[in-house]
């Protein structure tokens, strides 16, 4: 190939088009479509942009602008932009970019609160916002009704939300339910609604909430339902023997509450009803039937004695039936009604106008007018005991016959006033003190003192001389009976008593042939008519034991020293006497004369000594009547008795004081000794002819 | 030095084969063959805007998005190395700072430096020109390393709610910047190198003086 030296003419180069649209690149197209895609990404972006809305809250934990998201149904539908102050400072505002096609939903309806996680007895909530952050969670209804730009944010999640909608009910604490905020309404055994917020009533007079049943179960509400506490736990003890109840772990410790429909025919409610909580089942049983419904009437009774035992709760109590409860117990000065300064005891009563049982209208002024015109007719309140052991007290209407007149009256704060009675308490305090008063009363001293003189006397006399040598007397007086006893002649006494025995015993059945039993009988009936003549007559007797009692003081203190001496003499005496051999020999005349008795015996059969006895206890009878006639005159002859004694007294003085009277004392007692042996010589004759007795001779 | 235009030859730039001017497909591959890209510069502009445009939000928005069990972690580019650095890992704080920062400002900064050299005149001399040019086609390639490590991270830190690894936003940018530059660069006529600078006007008639060899 030649190659040519000269340079070859320069490759040409397409010159760039003059057209300006030719010396423009086709690559300019890229640039230009990525920032057509920009500007409309960002024309876009601006034109999708959702509204702005500001939600207050009391404080912003846990919400960081550009991370916390707004959520509904748990889709993000906003984003937190910019956190701020409201004008005092005194709330916090959280401004939310809402998603544009939710705007229109955000009416007024809206509520805004924040989820936070939430460990309680019930279980755990919103664990998912410990490691994601909080998040605010919105509700609203699904009707647009334009878009607010101001909210305020709740404290806590409301209890109707997206997924749990139901029955929302204001519950309303009677007597010690207690509501507590969260608890569980547990239906057989199925958790089916929830306690919300819990706040006191606007009286200040008992506890309310917020209650949701969610559905469906919502259904079996109605206004027959009523429900009840279950919370903590019943210990009952009865004769079924001892039974713990409740109803479920978590609401022993964190309360709970039931329901159950107790009678048909209720009608369903209305959202926001208000029931009652009661505070166990009898109590919401009870309440079915009695009528709790309606206002109670409350009326103050001002009672004159302050008695411990009444309490706030107790029963009001007419005819026996349960018309209310005492509400609240004060106490009351008032110098211009009572015209005192004495503390009253004043009791609030509420009394329910359903359970006076009137007719129609059911209102308190009717309840009120009822009772006016009953406190016309004697109506009064007053205090009883319910429980002697607790002492217990309850509020009684009861009517007073014969009252004083009074009428209801109405107090200056409008309370009508009931008035009042005497109140009946049996107070069991009151009657063991006054026993324990008696007791006291008793002259103990006294009575102790006599006894330690009794004693001194006795110890006296028993360390006497005289009381000290008895017992040698006694011995050697044993060991000589103990000699008569082992002669021949007392050993054969027993064959010859049995003889004797034998033959009374014919003698006997002889009486009793002849009708003696009958006339027996009537001897005794006469005998005891004499003693119940005597019974009568023993009244006097006691102070006659006085007296006596008095002379044997005194006759202690003057002869007793002496009495000892002659004591012991006289069995020394006794002693010489059976150590003679005379009195060895009173055994074998002894046996003789039973031997004598024996034929006696035998004779007064054969004689007909019957009859004789029959007319002796016809005499006897005689004598009986003659004795019960006497005891009339007893208590003269008592009187006279004691006359005596009195003199016996006067005469034991007269001996202790002067020498004189003394020797007269001496010759009566000589008289008395020689009175003495005559009687003892009447008795030896008898003794020699025992037949004279029997015979009358 | 003579360049081949200079000659009145064209080179084609795929297969290399030398043809005599005036043609306008290669003989042997069949290629449009033209002595000089006129449309060069625009492209080399065009795509190096892009490139710049998509390395801002690159670098502004976060390259990787780490959800644990107790938070969720997203960190740019920069604030990552910065993180590690932190942590004391100077060497991988270093690595990632020159691929993901340095080199492809160093990019940015060359293939600006050569176009206003084919534009305004050359500052610095030819052979320079043409070292750096060719380094930033050979190390443009690297520069998707940042993705790679995120594609490679996201694919298998899938571990649920435990440990997740998404990739960010930033990532589908910085990719796209990679990849716009590494076109800019290849829209980059490197023959223009020769046309200006020490190098006499192709359009004038070659000077004697110069009689160097050629080299294109």
């Amino acid at each position: 190939m030649t190659q040519d030296t000269q340079a070859p003419p320069l490759p040409p180069v397409k010159p760039a088009n003059s057209s300006p649209f030719r010396r423009l690149s086709l690559v300019w197209i890229v640039p230009a479509i990525a920032l057509l895609a920009v500007i409309g990404v960002a024309i876009k972006t601006y034109i999708d942009r959702g509204p702005l809305i500001e939600i207050s809250f009391t404080n912003a934990s846990g919400i960081a602008a550009g991370a916390t998201e707004l959520r509904y149904r748990d889709v993000t539908v906003g984003m937190v932009e910019r956190i701020g102050f409201s004008d005092g400072l005194d709330q916090v505002l959280v401004s939310v970019r809402l998603h544009k096609d939710v705007a229109e939903f955000v009416d007024s309806e809206a509520e805004f609160w924040v989820v936070r996680p939430q460990v309680t007895a019930q279980g755990v909530s919103g664990l998912d916002t410990v490691l994601s952050g909080v998040f605010i969670e919105g509700l609203w209804d699904s009707e647009p009704g334009g878009l607010q730009s101001r909210f305020e944010g709740l404290a806590d999640a409301p209890l109707r939300r997206m997924d749990r909608s139901g029955l929302l009910l204001t519950l309303r604490a009677a007597g010690k339910a207690t509501l507590t905020e969260g608890a569980p309404i547990i239906y057989q055994g199925i958790t089916v609604g929830q306690i919300g917020k819990t706040a006191i009533t606007e009286d200040g007079s008992t506890s309310e909430a917020e209650v949701i049943i969610y559905g469906p179960h919502d259904r079996l509400i109605d206004s027959a339902t009523r429900f009840w506490d279950t919370s903590g736990f019943s210990f009952t003890l009865g004769p079924g023997g001892a039974a713990l109840d409740f109803s479920s772990l978590a609401s022993l410790i964190s309360g709970g509450a039931t329901f159950a429909t107790m009678v048909s025919g209720g009608t369903p409610l209305e959202q926001g009803a208000v029931m009652t909580l009661y505070p166990d089942e009898a109590a919401a049983r009870a309440a079915v039937f009695s009528g709790e419904e309606g206002e109670a009437l409350a009326i103050n009774a001002v009672f004159e004695q302050n008695i411990a035992g009444l309490a706030v709760d107790a029963p009001v109590e007419m005819a026996g039936l349960n018309i209310g409860r005492v509400t609240a117990l004060n106490g009351l000065v008032d110098q211009e009604t009572f015209g005192d300064s004495r503390v009253r005891l004043v009791a609030t009563l509420a009394i329910r106008p359903a359970r006076l049982g009137l007719e129609g209208d059911k209102t308190d002024d009717a309840a009120l007018a009822f009772l006016a015109a009953r406190v016309r007719e004697g109506l009064r309140a007053r205090l009883a005991t319910t429980s002697i052991l607790t002492g217990g007290l309850k509020v009684e209407l009861i009517e007073v016959p014969d009252a004083p007149a009074a009428a209801i009256v109405t107090t200056e704060d409008g309370t009508p006033r009931i008035p009042t009675t005497a109140s009946e308490i049996s107070d069991v305090s009151a009657t063991a003190e006054g026993v324990f008063t008696r007791i006291n009363n008793l002259p103990v001293e006294e009575i102790m003192g006599q006894a330690i003189d009794l004693l001194a006397n006795i110890n006296a006399l028993i360390t006497s001389e005289g009381v000290r040598r008895a017992p040698d007397t006694l011995n050697s007086l044993l060991d000589d009976a103990r000699g008569v006893i082992a002669s021949d002649d007392i050993k054969a006494l027993p064959g010859q008593l049995r003889g004797v025995i034998d033959r009374m015993a014919t003698l006997i059945e002889g009486f009793n042939s002849q009708e003696l039993a009958s006339r027996l009988g009537k001897a005794l009936d006469d005998t005891a008519e004499a003693a119940s003549g005597v019974n009568s007559a023993v009244e006097g007797v006691p102070d006659l034991i006085a007296r006596i009692d008095a002379v044997a003081a005194n006759i202690q203190d003057v002869a007793i020293d002496k009495v000892a001496d002659q004591v012991g003499d006289l069995l020394a005496t006794v002693d010489s006497y059976l150590n003679q051999d005379s009195t060895r020999d009173l055994p074998a005349s002894l046996n003789t004369s039973l031997t004598e008795l024996s034929a006696v015996l035998t004779q007064l059969r054969e004689a007909g000594v019957v009859e004789t006895a029959k007319k002796t206890l016809n005499s006897a009878s005689n004598a009986a009547d003659a004795v019960a006639n006497a005891s009339t005159d007893l208590p003269a002859l008592l009187d006279q008795a004691r006359r005596v004694l009195a003199q016996a007294g006067t005469t034991i003085e007269g001996y202790r004081a002067g020498t004189g009277v003394s020797r007269d004392a001496r010759d009566t007692l000589r008289e008395v000794q020689r009175a003495a042996q005559a009687v003892s010589s009447l008795a030896r004759a008898i003794e020699r002819n025992p037949n004279s007795l029997l015979t009358g001779k | 030095m003579k360049t081949a235009r200079e000659m009145g030859l064209i080179g084609c730039q795929r297969c290399t084969r030398v043809s005599p001017a005036g043609t306008e497909l290669c003989p042997r591959c069949g290629g449009r063959i033209a002595s000089r890209d006129p449309m060069s510069v625009q492209k080399v502009v065009a795509w190096w805007l892009l490139g710049v445009a998509c390395y801002i939000p690159g670098n502004l928005y976060p390259m990787l998005e780490t959800k644990t069990l107790v938070g969720r972690q997203s960190s740019t580019i920069i604030g990552g190395a910065v993180d590690l650095a932190r942590h004391g890992a100077w060497g991988v704080a270093i690595i990632i700072l020159l691929a993901s920062a340095v080199i492809p400002m160093a990019k940015f900064v060359i293939i600006m430096g050569l176009v206003i050299g084919v534009r305004r005149g050359p500052q610095t001399s030819d052979r320079l020109r043409q070292r750096l040019y060719e380094m930033v086609e050979y190390i443009g390639r690297w520069s998707m390393i940042d993705v790679f490590v995120v594609a490679v991270l996201s694919a298998l830190v899938q571990l649920q709610t435990l440990v997740n690894i998404s990739p960010g936003r930033a990532s589908i940018f910085f990719a796209l910047s990679v990849i716009f530059t590494m076109i800019s660069a290849q829209n980059f006529d490197s023959r223009l190198i020769w046309d200006t600078g020490h190098t006499p006007n192709p359009d004038l008639p070659p000077d004697p003086a110069t009689g160097k060899e050629s080299s294109a």
